[in-house]
């Protein structure tokens, strides 16, 4: 750390705020100042990537187990939604002392690749870039079950809630729908000062998430082809008129008192600010890695691009999201589960050879997110609503090859049941996000302030390499 | 002096309007002013669906049942037919309310259970249509045994015999989106605070109780009822399946106990009676007032409503009457739940009505994009060039960013209670449900998409015609658009009820005054360039 360097990201994060500051109140101003001072400019990149699986990912036909003894139990428990033992892809787990003597495997179509260059899932495990997390679900503090049972501890809000147990995921363990602030956006706001452009700190593929939300670090959406400019802003003549295309960016980006109004407008400033940039240095791209053409394939590819444009537009910390929709599958699971896994197994599998092309596989990391796992038990054709649930991390610098966390005993009335099969979690989600924003470089005395809770837990997981 | 009916200005008219309909045309305008508001609700009340058809009877004459072999059946036409009852129906406000309702008892298109059929799609708005002026507990009823509802909330075929574990998904999502919410409620929509924290209404044994009540219901067929194990899992489909109510299984109810909320319904109890018990528990939460009062306000009319403004609308949803604040207009049967009663409360009251709310600051809604497209074709006489006035829009939802009866998930397009992130709207503590579908990207892209539709229209080619299906004929626009200022007034009155800045109005009347009045093609182009300017503008994007 230079002071010289920390000085100029003062000034930069500070003439930042000023910009927000007409509507943003006095302290939390202060906050982020507060936050901001603490970085420095860093001279590498590094991405982190949420794949967030909306609807709720059913985990309990994700990761299986698949010895003997716990494949019977899972079979048992799960009855008509049991994945054939024979299609299991199982794997080894060398550090992982509470699968001792079990074995766990994944489920077929984690094994499937784009195309015979690109690593499927399964292989990225094997390849040790991969890493599995085991029940990882939202908690205040470390809960046990008596604890549980007695509700003696706070839980968080609207525990089997889709949209509230998705704002937690993204924000924090006491946020519920409504929450404004989020993970990713207050790693933003540290970081934000990093970039030339601050407005591509925080970058959504697929639609508006708290996830990316910081209190000064506003998200910035991208679609399949990088960002969308307003044609008008640029043809002064139109439909025979004159003075056209200043006369629309005076109308659509102008400040304005009615408070809708000055919102929406806000929205088609920073469009119109940002875009061209962003699609200039998007055009000079060269990344041959060919992506799947689904819905996550696209949003990746995407995503992968403005990653290659990092040194034209002097990136140095990026956050993103991209989704996947589909996992509330109370009908039809077993159908249609394994298709949701092709899909993220071949979009993971291709943006992870985009990196490696990059020569930057160990400078992004990729990781799922869920609203919550789903019941063990069958409802009929599907599962329900759960809690906590396994999850995937993905890259270089991930410790791959191996499953982290206590893997919970896959039975009905088993030790982490807390009904139907529902998980209550041994590793909370605020401990994963603080394993990843530690990689990313926030450092420790700063994971409080953009992971809300975390100090309720040992902070690490251990799954990532030191950065 | 004896109380007297509502009678709107032009602009007012145009205001009321946009909260009561689908937007405004001339002669919409000049009715208003002619009989006032009250007359107006009472003949949109009293109006039958004939003129237009059902929603379904027009997806039947595109694709009959059942479908006859070798014919590739696509979503389009139940997507049509909503958008020509948006032009051809004389009964808006129903259309309208309907529109709302698809937003609260949300199935889509989308589904995987569902993409395939236009019919069910159809027949789903049709009921909420046909019950938009009925009662809330009919439309509960209608909704949950609806096989639309019962593919897309997996309610369908559902089973609790043999101490199976039924779905919990329709339980759970009956009670959070469709009747009561989260929370308890005051009746003015304010969460109840009890020891600083607010109080839940459910809990997991709720859900848990609840969802046995939906156990036993399956696909439906005409004629007798045929509750036979093989209807029960789909053979033999009757080919009116997806449009007519689920029909009851007696051996796949589960026979328990169930116990929920306020209600304990014994062991063995028949399971139709069982539902209707469970109905009428969640209808009669004193939370379902204000909660779906709230909804309907912020769908018609402002996403900010006042406690006290959502607190008489629920109270006319209680008692199931409304009676306007002059005495003046009494609407309802006085039975709770009573839509007439609610939708008037929503719609006559003062702080809707207000002209002077109209220019505060946090009034008001953003337009979502569908009541864009609708407001710039009723206005300005889009044409459907197509045989029978098809209006060929499809799925826009890679131009607009919304596509009626295509929600991405049964939350909405948008939350009730959804703040962005890092606005003014944020810092000052209120909500923007339509903003969680505004971004940059949508944003952009529906500036762009405007930029093409205006001129050259939109909708698919019908078979044997050429171009686009929509045209923005706009005839009274264009008859004066040698005046600019003329022009201008004209489209500020018809898109935002004369609520257009000066500045705003003064740039467009500068532009579209630099288009020679000679210039070939001149009023087609500065009607162009009016109404592009117009709709890319917050002045009209913000319907206040």
């Amino acid at each position: 750390m230079t002071s010289k360097a920390s000085r100029r990201e003062f000034i930069r994060a500070a003439s930042a705020l000023s910009l927000a500051g007409s509507a943003t109140p006095w302290a939390i101003n202060l906050a982020g100042i507060g936050a901001a001072a603490a970085q420095t400019v860093p001279s590498d990149y590094k991405a982190l990537v949420c794949i967030f699986m909306y609807g709720g990912n059913d985990h309990s036909n994700t990761i299986i187990p698949v010895d003997a003894a716990g494949y019977q139990q899972y079979a048992q428990s799960r009855g008509n939604l049991a994945l054939a033992q024979n299609t299991l892809l199982p794997l080894n787990a060398p550090t992982n002392a509470s699968l001792s003597g079990r074995q766990v495997a994944m489920r077929a179509e984690m094994g499937q690749s784009f195309d015979a260059t690109q690593m499927s899932l399964k292989a990225l495990y094997d390849a040790g870039n991969l890493a599995v997390l085991s029940n990882v679900g939202t908690l205040r503090v470390p809960t046990t079950m008596a604890q549980y049972r007695a509700r003696s501890v706070p839980l968080p809000p609207q525990l089997f809630s889709h949209d509230d147990q998705q704002t937690n995921w993204q924000a924090s363990p006491t946020a519920r729908e409504g929450t404004r602030v989020g993970w990713g956006g207050l790693i933003g706001d540290l970081f934000a000062a990093s970039n030339q452009f601050q407005n591509f700190t925080c970058m959504s593929a697929s639609g508006g998430t708290v996830f990316l939300s910081g209190r000064t670090t506003v998200q910035m959406q991208i679609g399949n082809n990088g960002a969308v400019q307003v044609n008008a802003l640029n043809n002064q003549t139109l439909f025979g008129g004159r003075n056209v295309g200043n006369t629309v960016r005076a109308i659509m980006t102008s400040d304005r008192t009615q408070t809708l109004e000055k919102d929406y407008n806000a929205i088609n400033k920073r469009a119109a600010d940002s875009a061209q940039a962003l699609n200039t240095a998007l055009a000079s791209v060269a990344l041959t890695t060919t992506f799947p053409n689904s819905g996550l394939g696209s949003q990746l590819r995407s995503v992968a691009r403005v990653i290659a444009a990092r040194t034209a537009l002097s990136s140095r910390r990026q956050v993103f999201h991209v989704s996947i929709g589909g996992f509330d599958q109370h009908s039809g699971l077993v159908n249609g589960h394994g298709p949701l896994w092709a899909t993220i197994s071949q979009a993971m599998g291709a943006f992870y050879a985009a990196t490696v092309e990059m020569g930057i596989a160990d400078k992004v990391t990729t990781f799922t997110a869920s609203d919550f796992g789903r019941t063990l038990n069958s409802n009929g054709d599907g599962s329900d609503h759960g809690w906590g649930a396994h999850h995937i991390a993905v890259g270089g610098a991930v410790k791959g090859g191996d499953v982290y966390g206590a893997f919970p005993t896959v039975a009905l009335g088993g030790p982490e049941d807390v009904g139907r099969g529902n998980l209550l979690p041994a590793q909370a989600v605020v401990q994963y996000a603080a394993t990843l924003a530690a990689w990313f470089g926030v450092p420790a005395s700063s994971l409080s302030t953009v992971i809300p809770g975390v100090e309720s837990f040992s902070a690490d997981l251990g799954f990532m390499n030191a950065s | 002096m004896p109380a007297q009916p509502t009678r709107p200005d032009d602009a007012g008219a145009v205001r009321f309007l946009a909260q009561a309909s689908f937007g405004a045309t001339t002669a919409d305008i000049a009715q208003l002013k002619d009989i006032g508001l009250e007359a107006w609700l009472d003949q949109q009340f009293g109006m039958s669906r004939s003129a237009t058809g059902t929603h379904l009877d027009y997806v039947l004459s595109q694709f009959p049942l059942p479908i006859p072999d070798g014919t590739t059946v696509t979503m389009d036409p139940a997507y049509h037919t909503f958008w020509r009852q948006v032009m051809l129906a004389p009964d808006q406000l129903r259309q309208r309310v309907a529109f709302a309702l698809s937003q609260i008892t949300v199935v889509s298109a989308a589904d995987a259970n569902l993409q395939a059929s236009p019919h069910t799609i159809a027949s789903f708005l049709d009921l909420l249509a046909d019950n938009a002026f009925g009662n809330y507990r009919d439309i509960l009823q209608a909704v949950s045994t609806h096989p639309a509802m019962g593919q897309y909330l997996t309610s369908l075929a559902n089973r609790g015999d043999n101490g199976r574990t039924p779905d919990e998904n329709y339980a759970r999502e009956v009670m959070q989106l469709f009747s009561i919410g989260l929370f308890e409620l005051n009746m003015d929509g304010t969460q109840k605070i009890v020891n600083g924290a607010p109080v839940e209404t459910y809990g997991m044994d709720d859900i848990r109780g609840l969802a046995k009540v939906f156990t036993g219901w399956s696909w439906g067929n005409q004629g007798t009822a045929d509750p036979t194990n093989g209807r029960f899992a789909g053979n033999p489909a009757d080919p009116m399946r997806r449009v007519i109510p689920m029909q009851f299984y007696r051996q796949y109810h589960s026979p328990d106990a169930k116990v929920f909320l306020t209600a304990n319904i014994a062991a063995g109890t028949d399971g139709v009676q069982a539902f209707n018990t469970a109905l009428d528990t969640l209808f009669n939460h004193p939370n379902v007032a204000p909660f779906i009062g709230r909804e309907l306000i912020q769908r018609l009319v402002t996403s900010n409503p006042s406690p006290q403004y959502v607190e008489r609308v629920a109270n006319a949803f209680a008692s199931g009457r409304f009676t306007s604040a002059n005495g003046y207009y009494t609407v309802g049967t006085g039975q709770r739940g009573d839509m007439k009663a609610t939708v008037a409360a929503v719609l006559l009251d003062s702080e809707a009505r207000s002209a002077s709310n109209a220019t505060q600051d946090d009034w008001g809604k953003l337009r979502e994009p569908v009541l864009r497209i609708a407001a710039l074709m009723r206005a300005f006489e889009a044409t459907s060039q197509s045989p029978g006035q098809q209006f060929r829009i499809g799925n826009i939802d890679n131009q607009m960013f919304q596509t009626p009866m295509r929600s991405p998930t049964v939350f909405n397009f948008y939350r009730p209670g959804y703040v962005p992130p890092n606005t003014t709207i944020a810092t000052k503590s209120l909500v923007a449900p339509e903003f969680q579908i505004a971004n940059e990207v949508s944003v952009a892209t529906y500036a762009n998409t405007l930029q093409n539709w205006i001129p050259n229209g939109f909708g698919s080619t019908a078979t044997g015609q050429s171009g686009p299906d929509i045209r923005i004929a706009a005839t009274q626009a264009r008859a004066i658009a040698t005046d600019a200022a003329k022009l201008v007034d004209h489209v500020n009155l018809m898109l935002t009820a004369n609520t257009m800045s000066t500045t705003t109005r003064d740039a467009i009347r500068t532009v579209v005054e630099s288009v020679s009045a000679t210039a070939n093609n001149a009023a087609a182009n500065r009607v162009n360039l009016a109404l592009f300017m117009t709709m890319t503008s917050p002045d009209f994007l913000v319907q206040k």
